[in-house]
């Protein structure tokens, strides 16, 4: 670690940058280039003693108080400062609920009394990751996967495109497929996250297609003994382990994957900008570090492109960034990029506007613009 | 603090409408209020390693971004790390007359990982001077971060400049979809956190990523090669270094251990500490510790009878004085708050300013805040949502505790203070304990099995003893709090 880092910019604000997502939260400071922690973003329950993820929600005030424990950990166990002279900045997922963005400004101004607030959303700021201002974005998560094409630093939301094929979805299938080659075994959700990533991995698409024949002509990859407690263990076999992401490419009843996702955002913007964003696609978030994952994404794109709906794109080749950075923190990188320039104080939100209008600046709205779009 | 007569049966209202044991509430003696964790404003005091007790300046520990800089952690089971010496030969093994060498390296004595696992050379020294890694888009980052700084920078001052000379509006750039982004992003709703590359000058942009049409190959030895499990590292091993985030275990790295904080609590209303430890990270002491246990009288359930629906049962409660002042203790029966309706959450929040605040009657703690001048917010207590399911009849005379006195703990010569006690009420006492006798009624409406919890408020005498510059005398206050006993299941039969 390099650990007199940055020794230039002690004299610099400290500004928190966090990024709370659905599974993990990256916390850390701006002008720094790797969050301090990822963590996963649950709290402890004081009065079950279990650990509940904070968009667990039963209602606001629920949600309120499991804020105020996760912020409090952030700041007291991670951070370590107190919060209420840091700035900070929150990236944020386009499609992060009204109630859970409100919620937490409210956690942020009126429980910790941080004096001023820079909410950015995800897409854009991933960007600043590359010093570029075009192109598509493509973020899977832990609950679903969301393109959207950024456009000169203006993301174009009405071209959005959201599905739930993200971590969730594979953890489900894991779950299903590891029930039926394992009887009465039953994982927690920490070993499936653990079996698919020391052991999945996303297989090349010769070899999905043959694995969807009713004779498949190639042999699997081998079986995993995976331990668990005790001297119990399970057998992965080798198809499990490359199949557990085929439903990312598996096209539902709508003829919709991530693949289309993809095309289906580019083909709704304007002509003038659709060969830019082919070739400059972005993907981030931690699902893309899958092994083997970008190489099969691409391949698929070449294949949708002879399919018709997509002709007309006349699209070329693809390109695709590559972050200087892990994948699973480029959002929080961007943010971290944002939080240490002159934006904050020009178009962060203080602490007594908040308080004396009570509430986010009006682009919490931006559902009701989609759908008036 | 775990607390001696668990499970925790008595509990106390906070002044924010939570309730908790004793143990977990501060008092506040400025405004007279009870605190809890969830209620008071947490502050961090200072750094500390907790393995070496190494104290850190909070400048020192930020350039250390919060880790000791001698202490590690195994990357592997995150235990600690230890130093451990091994004797090699001499450097030049030809000289009969050179001693062997002592070198070091980390050893973790739960999981067994050491550095040397890793190819990390062993060092000459104790304290190490370990290698540490670098960020290899350091170079990279610290450009784009430096342009973007630069390019917000300037548009700031063109907007200073504009406002200044109020001259026509600034030439925003046009994009090619032909409208401003700005329009667009009227258009949409989107909100003004404009894209610093948007107002770049041309030479800024040669920092610009290049995409690629390659993307990371298919690691075609996944297909055949079987996989070893203990080479594949866990996802916490991973997110614990997230800038490496290493996939394999020969390329973990020795952690520095994180550095912890002590904490100091604050009131809200007055700003005042209510707790605030010694800075030593040797010490367990505070230097202000205004918990609740010192202050307020703490109750204690000895007996309950056997709790039957609509039935009275006999219920013994010690009230103990952990003050040093005599004090007098009055019970009234609970009755909800007047519902202050909470549905408005526009009122939920209060905001004052401290100058409204120099109107009220806390002169004292006015000038101490002044230092501070935001405003200070007041977040209105949220309605106690536990139910109470049985009422208790109180007495109507009140009894007097008898000031604590450690001494009196070995004293067994009985009671000294010649107190006039109400055999109705108080059934046994000594020194500053008494043990009362009340009648309890659980709701004839309960089912066998229910929890039944019950409550009342009680008054007692508080002698303040801070001394303001009106009041130099201690103060006589009365101070409410609500109680609730949880008394147990109700049974059957009769
Ligand atoms: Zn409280
Ligand atoms: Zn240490
Ligand atoms: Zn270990
Ligand atoms: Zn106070």
């Amino acid at each position: 670690m390099p650990i007199y880092e940055g020794i230039g910019t002690i004299t610099d604000k400290l500004v928190v940058v966090m990024d709370i997502g659905a599974a993990y939260t990256k916390l850390g400071f701006s002008g720094e280039f790797a969050p301090r922690c990822i963590i996963k973003s649950e709290v402890l329950c004081k009065e079950s003693g279990i650990m509940r993820n904070i968009r667990d929600y039963k209602d606001k005030e629920d949600l309120y108080d499991l804020l105020v424990d996760f912020v409090h950990v952030l700041y007291f166990k991670y951070a370590l400062l107190s919060p209420k002279d840091r700035p900070v900045v929150v990236v944020e997922s386009l499609l992060c609920p009204t109630i859970f963005r409100e919620t937490l400004a409210k956690v942020l101004f009126c429980h910790y009394k941080v004096p001023v607030l820079l909410v950015v959303p995800s897409h854009l700021v991933c960007l600043a990751t590359l010093a570029i201002d075009t192109a598509l974005v493509l973020d899977i998560g832990f609950s679903e996967a969301i393109a959207i094409p950024v456009c000169h630093g203006v993301p174009v939301i009405h071209a959005w495109q959201a599905l739930p094929l993200a971590s969730q979805a594979v953890h489900d299938n894991l779950r299903t497929a590891l029930a039926t080659h394992n009887t009465g075994v039953t994982l927690s959700d920490w070993n499936l996250e653990d079996v698919k990533v020391r052991c999945c991995f996303v297989t090349p698409q010769k070899r999905s297609i043959e694995f969807q024949k009713s004779t498949p002509n190639l042999t699997p990859c081998p079986e995993v003994k995976y331990p668990l407690q005790g001297s119990n263990s399970i057998i992965i076999p080798g198809k499990v382990r490359e199949t557990m992401f085929e439903l990312f490419f598996e096209e539902d009843n709508d003829h919709q994957c991530l693949s289309t996702m993809i095309l289906d955002a580019i083909l709704k913007v304007n002509v003038d900008l659709r060969l830019q964003l082919a070739e400059n696609i972005f993907l981030v978030g931690g699902t893309v570090m899958t092994p083997g994952f970008k190489a099969r994404l691409k391949e698929e794109l070449y294949q949708q492109l002879n399919n018709e709906r997509y002709s007309k794109l006349k699209i070329k080749t693809f390109k695709f960034h590559s972050p200087p950075c892990k994948d699973n923190y480029t959002a929080w990188l961007g943010g971290a990029i944002y939080g240490c320039t002159e934006l904050l104080s020009m178009k962060g939100l203080s602490r007594e506007t908040y308080l004396k209008e009570n509430r986010l600046p009006d682009w919490a709205n931006m559902k009701d613009n989609l759908r008036t779009l | 603090m775990s607390y001696i007569i668990l499970p925790d049966v008595v509990h106390y209202a906070c002044t924010c409408g939570i309730l908790k044991p004793i143990s977990k509430l501060y008092f506040c003696r400025h405004c007279l209020e009870l605190r809890c964790g969830f209620c008071v404003c947490h502050e961090a005091d200072s750094h500390y390693c907790d393995k070496c007790a190494e104290n850190l300046p909070s400048s020192e520990a930020r350039l250390k971004k919060n880790r000791c800089g001698n202490c590690f952690d195994c990357p592997s089971c995150h235990q600690q790390l230890s130093t451990r010496a091994a004797t090699v030969g001499p450097k030049n093994p030809d000289d009969p007359k050179a001693a062997p060498r002592k070198v070091f390296y980390l050893l973790c004595l739960l999981c067994r990982w050491s550095s040397r696992d890793v190819g990390i050379p062993d060092q000459a020294a104790v304290s190490g001077g370990w290698p540490e890694r670098e960020n290899i888009y350091a170079h990279r980052l610290q450009e784009i971060q430096d342009m973007y700084k630069a390019i917000v920078l300037s548009d700031k001052q063109q907007k200073l400049d504009k406002d200044k000379k109020k001259q026509r509006r600034y030439m925003s750039f046009t994009d090619r979809t032909g409208i401003t982004a700005s329009m667009l992003r009227k258009r949409i709703g989107w909100p003004d956190v404009p894209n610093p590359l948007l107002k770049a000058k041309p030479t800024e942009l040669n920092n610009k990523a290049i995409a690629k049409e390659e993307v990371e190959e298919f690691p075609e030895d996944l297909l055949t090669s079987p996989v070893n499990l203990s080479l594949a590292t866990t996802m916490e091993q991973r997110l614990v270094q997230p800038e490496w985030q290493p996939t394999t275990i020969d390329k973990l790295f020795p952690i520095h251990k994180h550095l912890s904080v002590k904490r100091s609590q604050r009131c809200r209303s007055c700003e005042h500490n209510v707790s605030k430890p010694e800075y030593n990270p040797n010490s367990i002491k505070f230097k202000i510790q205004l918990f609740a246990y010192y202050h307020i009288p703490e109750v204690r359930i000895i007996t309950v009878e056997p709790l039957r629906a609509g039935k009275v049962s006999e219920l013994l409660l010690k009230f103990s004085n952990p003050t040093q002042h005599q004090t007098s203790i009055t019970l009234f029966p609970y009755k909800v708050d007047d519902v202050i309706a909470c549905e408005d959450n526009r009122t939920e929040v209060i905001s004052q300013s401290s100058e409204e605040k120099g109107s009220g009657s806390q002169p004292s703690s006015i000038t101490h805040t002044s230092l501070t001048r935001q405003p200070s917010i007041t977040i209105k207590p949220r309605p106690i949502k536990t139910r109470v399911v049985a009422d208790v009849v109180v007495p109507n005379a009140s009894f007097v505790l008898p000031p604590r006195d450690d001494a009196a703990e070995y004293d067994d010569s009985g009671d000294a203070h010649n107190i006039q006690n109400d055999p109705k009420i108080v059934v046994w006492r000594k020194s500053n304990k008494a043990v009362i006798k009340l009648q309890v009624t659980p709701n004839s409406d309960l089912n066998i099995g229910d929890e039944v919890t019950t409550a009342f408020t009680i008054q007692h005498i508080y002698i303040n003893t801070i001394t303001t510059v009106e009041n130099k005398e201690p103060q006589k206050c009365e101070h409410k709090v609500k109680v609730f006993l949880t008394l147990g299941n109700l049974v059957g039969g009769s």
